[in-house]
């Protein structure tokens, strides 16, 4: 027997997708879901779990709309619809037989009104965890590190924008579909990305969290299986997760050259190496696309390498030179400021930080700080560190730059 | 759904007096091609569309306790380049967005307008 949360989490998008092309009431089918699967936890218990509980909870679902909309008709309400181009492709699909793809189609309608450029990326990202993926909202706020009902407000301003603005659930033509695949990679990176956004204690890392968006993105690969910029990004986020286990201890963050290589979740990093090979990854490919897979090469050859003393880092420095010149970003030129140091040297990466800055962060002098600390300046070395601890603003890493000033 | 699209400034379009003969052409000829997409668009229909006379032939009026106040010039400097807009009916927002993209590259408000019963 299938247990309901398996249920849940497997089919919540499938469940919501097909609500919303019935219905297209964007403020219903939420809730109404909610109420079978709450309805589900206390029956199945008791009856036992139905032959097929996706079919059930679809039923029960589709019974507390249809409630909800009688009462708005002896109201006589006139409540706003998602805009949806399901009819007509429906009717396009009944001459060809082929129903098929409908379901599917529904999913992808679904993730791309979620990631939607109208929306902003926090409430694309948001949105995305929960109606497709069915994440809780608690579980979201803890991510993006606000409370919870913050977190709610967001998702339904965003459910409301869609109606408002007339964002549709829609799948659009061939020629912009890429564009918008690239925003839906955004999206699902941004919510990985948050999750190894320090926090402090418990919320230190939520790499669970960060799963999500990992599952995310295997949804959208599941229906269009070639699309570039979601292969490159699956590689690199599996590439980044992989080391999750190692990247904390005792509540602590742990560096790259630190951490036990043996705690590497190897097979997701043998998963990735087989991705950027993939074919369709040697075709055109947007500039998106392109550095999700130089990062994801970068982050390949640390993930592959024996030991921290055995990284070719002259590699890595050549990968960042491509990644500059694709993505040019201040954060880009920083990671590669620290490749050159270790490959040439401090003074090489001194060199090569020369002029970096990034406005509210205190990586760049956190790095100038360790480098002047290896070619022996220590006074500069201090105040580099003065500098960083001033403007970090996470205690955990202020603790550690104030544990390694202290070192000196 | 019915849109008010305002092409509320040049955005990377060259101001229109600073324009060439044959830039101005171009300028119209775009503007004659979104009129003819909308009117092959399933479901697009443009309701009203007009260009703007210059900011300074803008009148603001007021109403405080029965005393009309009129002020020259446009209500706010955002508006100040609002060069013209259509009133069309589309299916959704993202028919709109490709639709606009025959405009030159104006900056574009496109704002949703709700039904009022009277």
């Amino acid at each position: 027997m299938q247990g309901l949360e398996e249920v849940v989490r497997e089919e919540w998008g499938r469940l919501v997708a097909l609500l919303l092309s019935q219905f297209r009431r964007l403020d219903l089918v939420e809730d109404a879901l909610g109420d079978a699967v709450e309805s589900a936890s206390r029956t199945w218990p008791v009856d036992g779990a139905p032959d097929n509980p996706a079919a059930w909870l679809m039923t029960a679902a589709r019974r507390r709309v249809l409630d909800r909309l009688r009462t708005e008709e002896v109201a006589r309400r006139k409540l706003p619809l998602v805009r949806t181009d399901v009819v007509r492709h429906q009717e396009g699909a009944r001459t060809m037989a082929d129903t098929g793809s409908l379901v599917e189609d529904d999913v992808l309608r679904l993730v791309l009104m979620c990631a939607h450029p109208a929306l902003a990326p926090e409430s694309a990202s948001a949105l995305s965890l929960r109606l497709v993926l069915g994440v809780p909202t608690a579980d979201i706020a803890r991510l993006f590190l606000v409370p919870e009902p913050t977190m709610a407000a967001r998702i339904t301003r965003a459910k409301k924008r869609i109606v408002g603005a007339g964002i549709p659930f829609a799948v659009p033509d061939a020629s912009v579909l890429p564009d918008r695949i690239d925003v839906v990679a955004q999206t699902a990176y941004l919510a990985f990305t948050a999750g190894y956004s320090p926090g402090t204690g418990p919320d230190l890392l939520r790499a669970a969290a960060s799963g999500e968006a990992i599952r995310l993105v295997r949804v959208v690969l599941g229906l269009r299986p070639d699309e570039p910029a979601l292969v490159a990004l699956l590689a690199l986020m599996l590439l980044q997760h992989s080391r999750r286990d190692a990247r904390e201890h005792d509540g602590r963050l742990v560096l790259l050259a630190d951490q036990d290589r043996s705690r590497w979740h190897h097979d997701e990093v043998a998963e990735s190496t087989r991705l950027l090979a993939a074919p369709c990854l040697a075709g055109p490919i947007t500039p998106l696309t392109a550095s999700y897979v130089l990062q994801a090469r970068i982050a390949a050859e640390h993930a592959t390498a024996p030991s921290a003393a055995d990284t070719r880092w002259d590699r890595i420095v050549g990968l960042y030179d491509l990644l500059l010149q694709v993505a040019p970003s201040p954060s880009a030129r920083l990671a590669r400021a620290v490749a050159v140091a270790e490959d040439r040297g401090a003074a090489a990466g001194l060199d090569a930080l020369e002029g970096l800055e990034i406005p509210d962060s205190h990586r760049p002098a956190a790095v100038r700080a360790e480098l002047l600390s290896r070619s022996g300046d220590v006074d500069a070395a201090r105040a580099a560190y003065d500098q960083a601890i001033a403007a970090c603003r996470n205690d955990v890493e202020r603790a550690f730059l104030e544990e390694r000033r202290a070192e000196l | 759904m019915k849109y008010l699209v305002l092409l509320i400034g040049d955005g990377a379009e060259k101001p229109w007096t600073e324009q060439t003969e044959d830039e101005q052409g171009a300028s119209m000829a775009k503007f004659g091609d979104f009129d003819r997409a909308c009117t092959e668009h399933d479901g697009v229909e443009l309701l009203a569309g007009e260009a703007l006379s210059g900011p300074r032939d803008a009148t603001v009026m007021r109403r405080t306790s029965g005393h009309v106040e009129l002020t020259d010039g446009p209500y706010a400097e955002v508006i100040e380049g609002m060069g013209g807009f259509y009133l069309m009916e589309a299916p959704d927002l993202d028919v709109v967005v490709e639709l606009l993209q025959l405009l030159p590259p104006y900056d574009i408000q496109i704002h949703p307008t709700v039904d009022v019963t009277l």
